[in-house]
């Protein structure tokens, strides 16, 4: 997980401590820490999180707002978001103009995602994934020209239409896939066991559930001990800090 | 910025040279302490410590691919903001020299090219606060006001055009209205009202009136 990811897990730990490392804007807006705790509900004092508008405590929503968000922000999140929007606009233009020459790639007109905070949302589990040391390896060791389709992992396309469901699938098996170029570790069997992992296995995997992307039950017990593998080792990936997106890489 | 870095001390030299060169190998969130502490201390230097920012921040994209820098500066940015008033109070110098600071950051930092949304009301909630009577009184804080006009008042404008109206209001009322400001605080506010109303340049006339107002040639308050 990124750092920034990671501090919001930290910070779900220790509720009370000032903290002034990249708290996320959500991270005290959920009701239960990760532990399973309940948070307290009023605001934790932090540098900068001062309540500057009097009058309305700090847990006051309304139905039109853009959800449990707190009013006063942090600096270094806000920029972070500003950042990610115009990223995504700029890709949103650059394919844009894409479209009429590599139409093997792009979505016809009509069937181009354009929601925003669809896309924002898409562009950061994208950037989860490619925070890794397994995407760095990967896109070293595999260049794009040489990626073969089925075996190669493939970042999922942010701007086609998908259920909500179907893309976190693609999203889930896409960073299941990118496991195999993990760094070896010292310690951990489990990492080994990934690479004994016969590729077809994957596949199959994988056309059972693009099938029946309404169950995701599926998920866990349809190739039953590949998968589990993996999924124990989730947890165990090295990542690297947040970083800023670049151009679209894979 | 090549002798604005002369400022500090060797081994902040040395950080800083370092983070050009390779970020990964910085502790990128000492070298933006270290930067905000000078810069709260020294006004030469904090007009130009956006730049030096600047620049560490897109060595840092390029070379390492991550932001520690920029959040670590917005957010010991953002403490200090949150302090403003206590450190007016106990230093006018150091509010000042946070306000240059805060306005240099805005002028240089962009995001992909646009200024930071995040930094256009804390710089709006710092220029109305140096419009106060009790700072208009300072002839300090009214030369920091006008010098950082010159700087981000267009781009502020073009970002929040209301605010910009209202704190002009203020100037205005505090230029015809206050009765104990000085007479070079007055020519300060007059000439950046009507910077402002000639579109954020200076024309000829409002320059040569500048100069004789300041030679002594005119006197009286215009209306």
């Amino acid at each position: 997980m990124s750092a920034h990811q990671k501090n919001r897990y930290e910070n779900d730990y220790k509720p009370d401590e000032n903290r002034n490392k990249g708290a996320s804007r959500w991270s005290h807006c959920r009701k239960r820490g990760a532990d399973g705790s309940l948070r307290k509900s009023h605001a934790i004092e932090e540098p900068g999180k001062c309540s500057q508008h009097s009058g309305r405590p700090e847990s006051f929503t309304t139905p039109e707002s853009e959800g449990p968000v707190s009013r006063v922000k942090n600096w270094g999140d806000e920029v972070e978001a500003e950042e990610m929007r115009s990223n995504v606009r700029n890709d949103m233009h650059r394919s844009d103009s894409r479209d009429s020459r590599d139409s093997k790639e792009s979505p016809a007109k009509g069937d181009i995602e354009t929601d925003e905070t669809t896309l924002i949302r898409r562009q950061k589990q994208i950037n989860y994934g490619k925070n890794t040391l397994a995407y760095d390896r990967y896109i070293k060791e595999v260049p794009k020209h040489m990626r073969q389709p089925g075996v190669h992992p493939k970042t999922p396309n942010k701007f086609k239409k998908y259920s909500r469901r179907s893309w976190d699938q693609q999203i889930k098996l896409w960073r299941v896939k990118l496991h195999a170029w993990d760094p070896p570790a010292e310690e951990g069997s489990d990492l080994q066991q990934i690479e004994e992992i016969d590729l077809g296995e994957i596949m199959d995997f994988e056309l059972d559930v693009e099938c029946s992307a309404d169950t995701e039950s599926q998920c866990p017990t349809s190739s039953g001990k590949s998968l589990s593998l993996a999924e124990d080792s989730f947890t165990g990936t090295p990542k690297k800090m947040m970083k800023t997106e670049d151009a679209e890489m894979s | 910025m090549d002798s604005a870095w002369t400022a500090f001390d060797v081994v902040t030299q040395t950080m800083l040279q370092k983070a050009f060169d390779d970020p990964k190998t910085v502790d990128l969130e000492k070298l933006s302490n270290a930067i905000v502490d000078q810069s709260l201390k020294d006004l030469s230097f904090c007009k130009d410590a956006g730049r030096m920012c600047y620049a560490v921040v897109q060595a840092e994209a390029q070379k390492a691919a991550t932001s520690v820098f920029r959040r670590n500066l917005l957010t010991r940015l953002q403490q200090e903001f949150t302090a403003r008033e206590q450190t007016r109070n106990r230093s006018v110098r150091e509010w000042v020299c946070l306000v240059t600071f805060i306005c240099s950051i805005f002028d240089y930092i962009k995001v992909n090219n646009a200024p930071l949304v995040a930094l256009v009301d804390p710089v709006y909630d710092c220029l109305y606060r140096l419009a106060q009577p009790d700072a208009l009184i300072n002839e300090e804080e009214v030369d920091c006001l006008v010098v950082q006009l010159h700087r981000v008042g267009e781009q502020l404008e073009q970002t929040n055009s209301q605010r910009m109206n209202q704190l002009f209001y203020l100037l205005r009322d505090g230029f015809l209205l206050q009765e104990d400001l000085s007479s070079m605080t007055r020519l300060l506010l007059l000439e950046i009202l009507e910077f402002r109303a000639s579109g954020w340049t200076l024309t000829d006339t409002a320059h040569k009136r500048s100069k004789e107002y300041f030679m002594g040639e005119r006197s009286g308050i215009p209306v």
